[in-house]
């Protein structure tokens, strides 16, 4: 991502964001602290302007942008975060998903993957520290521990995307 | 002083009225406080024998102060490091829209028979564009968010410095007896030197004295931070204009001062209401003492200037965009955006009627006011409208070049 940053002198500044397209989003900030925001379709094109907000609700606005207030989470999926990047994970594995049916030996997810299955819950019952012929079937919840990578990995390989 | 008072508030019911109507209307007020002021003014009211607002010196004082904060202002929002920043572009682009504009109207001046003084204050009248008018089109067209206002504001920054090169040469001229013809060339070198031995010494003073603007405005509590910024800006003012040097220039430079003090955003938030107010009553009293019937003299020269130096503005607006890389459809719009004429304008217009000659006393603050309303409301209208503009000029210029 690139941002642009120039100086509007007597008003404030602007900021463009590239939006991936051909597209942008641009911010001017006034002295007076009120915020502008513009989409610009394309280079040539002129800016449309979406909304403006004072200073205080630009500021409120930006902190819900920023995710202070709720951080967006895969649906069924919980984690908790031990030390800078090692996650723990808990994955459902919904019906058809590649790796209902199989032993933890048999998919081998700590090798494709790099995170470890701690724990299965099934129902009420929870087989912890679960062998490589433990079963996983479809209905179970995954508990999963390792860098915050892998434990992407290991969700987009038991959701199947 | 009971009869005074009540012209002032009548003078303040103007301002209120003339400005709640341009609200109404999206238009800039600067036009519409001049218009209120010929209409309650001595030649207009006066002459109708109604209630009127007599041009009398307190106004004019207070006035002289709006005029000394607007330059304060804008000193306080030019900053050097921004102009050495982007130097090539702006310097550029300032440089052309200078060299077209303000050689145009000394040349229109000359060709009306006018002094070389009167002609460079009518090239200066319509050199310098409006940043007031130009700035809030600019954000009420959304075109704040596209690549042309960078060279317009550019452009406007570059005009500022220019400005306060220009009123320091020109007041000297007019004040210091060069405008009757009969100062002589001595009198002329003494009242530049004046000015320039005057406002060097600022400038270093400015330039070095950051420490203690800083720490004279060191304070908590508002009042006393709006009074000791008003209590280093006029005294200096006051003093150059005793000295016969432009008072406004004074107020840009300790504007320019306090611009890298750390305090600009605190001065810009508690003082733009005390400049607002002060630049009112300047432009009411611009229209105070604007005779309709001298527009009548000033008619040739208003519709010439208005048919020559819009297209000029165009013109070099246009070069100065393509400077900066621009489309020819950006670059036309950057030459469109500066063709507002406002403030500054009139801010010459005021120093030439101080002046000696008749055509200085009458003619070009007559012409100044009569450019400054065709030039505001005609531009802003040629901005909203640019897309007419350009396909006129742009067919216009496609048949130029396949015949």
């Amino acid at each position: 991502m690139t941002v642009y940053e120039s100086d509007l002198p007597g008003v404030g500044k602007k900021h463009e964001v590239e939006l991936g397209d051909e597209s942008r989003l641009v911010i001017v900030t006034h002295n007076t602290g009120k915020r502008e925001v513009f989409r610009r379709e394309s280079a040539d094109s002129d800016s449309e302007k979406l909304f403006e907000l004072d200073d205080k609700l630009a500021r409120q606005v930006g902190t819900l942008l920023e995710g202070a207030y709720f951080q967006p989470v895969r649906s069924g999926d919980i984690q908790t975060l031990l030390g800078e990047d090692t996650l723990i994970e808990w994955v459902e594995v919904e019906e058809g998903s590649e790796v209902a049916g199989q032993t933890l030996g048999e998919s081998d997810l700590r090798q494709v993957t790099g995170a470890s299955v701690i724990a299965i819950e099934r129902g009420d019952e929870v087989i912890t520290s679960p062998g490589g012929d433990a079963t996983v079937e479809a209905g179970d919840r995954l508990v999963v521990i390792g860098p915050r990578e892998a434990c992407r990995n290991f969700v987009d390989l038991v959701e199947g995307s | 002083m009971a009869g005074e008072l009540l012209e002032f508030g009548y003078l303040f019911a103007v301002v209120a009225v003339t400005g709640a109507v341009a609200l109404r209307l999206g238009l800039s007020v600067i036009p519409l406080y001049v218009v209120g002021g010929v209409v309650v003014g001595p030649h207009v009211a006066g002459r109708l024998d109604l209630p009127y607002v007599a041009d009398g010196e307190v106004v004019a004082l207070l006035a002289e102060l709006g005029i000394v904060l607007l330059l304060f202002f804008l000193g306080l929002e030019f900053s050097l490091d921004r102009l050495r920043a982007a130097r090539r572009n702006i310097g550029r682009a300032g440089v052309i829209d200078l060299a077209i504009n303000l050689p145009l109207g000394i040349v229109i001046g000359l060709a009306f028979g006018w002094s070389l003084v009167e002609a460079l204050l009518l090239g200066g009248i319509v050199y310098i564009s409006s940043s007031a008018i130009v700035t809030k089109t600019l954000i009420d067209l959304g075109w704040i968010a596209d690549p042309e206002s960078e060279p317009i504001l550019g452009t406007l920054v570059f005009e500022d410095l220019a400005i306060a090169v220009y009123l320091a040469v020109v007041t000297s001229l007019v004040l210091g007896g060069g405008g009757a013809g009969n100062g002589g060339v001595a009198a002329i070198g003494q009242s530049l030197a004046i000015a320039f031995g005057f406002l060097g010494l600022l400038l270093v003073a400015v330039q070095y004295g950051t420490g203690l603007f800083t720490r004279v405005l060191d304070i908590e509590n508002q009042e006393a931070f709006v009074v000791r910024t008003l209590a280093v800006v006029i005294p200096i003012s006051g003093a150059a204009l005793a000295l016969g040097v432009s008072e406004a220039v004074a107020a840009f430079f300790v504007g320019m001062g306090f611009s890298t003090s750390g305090h600009r955003e605190r001065i810009e938030r508690l003082l733009t209401p005390v400049r607002d107010v002060f630049a009112a009553v300047f432009f009411v009293w611009i229209g105070l003492g604007t005779d309709p019937m001298l527009l009548g003299a000033a008619a040739v020269p208003l519709v010439v200037a208005v048919v020559l130096t819009t297209p000029a503005k165009v013109l070099s607006g246009y070069l100065g965009g393509r400077v900066y890389d621009l489309s020819t459809h950006r670059s036309l719009r950057v030459g469109v955006g500066l063709v507002p004429r406002g403030e500054f304008s009139l801010v010459i217009a005021a120093l030439a009627a101080s002046g000696t000659t008749q055509v200085m006393r009458e003619v070009i603050p007559a012409f100044a006011v009569g450019y400054v309303l065709v030039m505001s409301a005609f531009g802003t209208v040629l901005m909203q409208r640019s897309d007419l503009v350009e396909r006129l000029v742009f067919r216009g210029g496609a048949t130029e070049s396949s015949a």
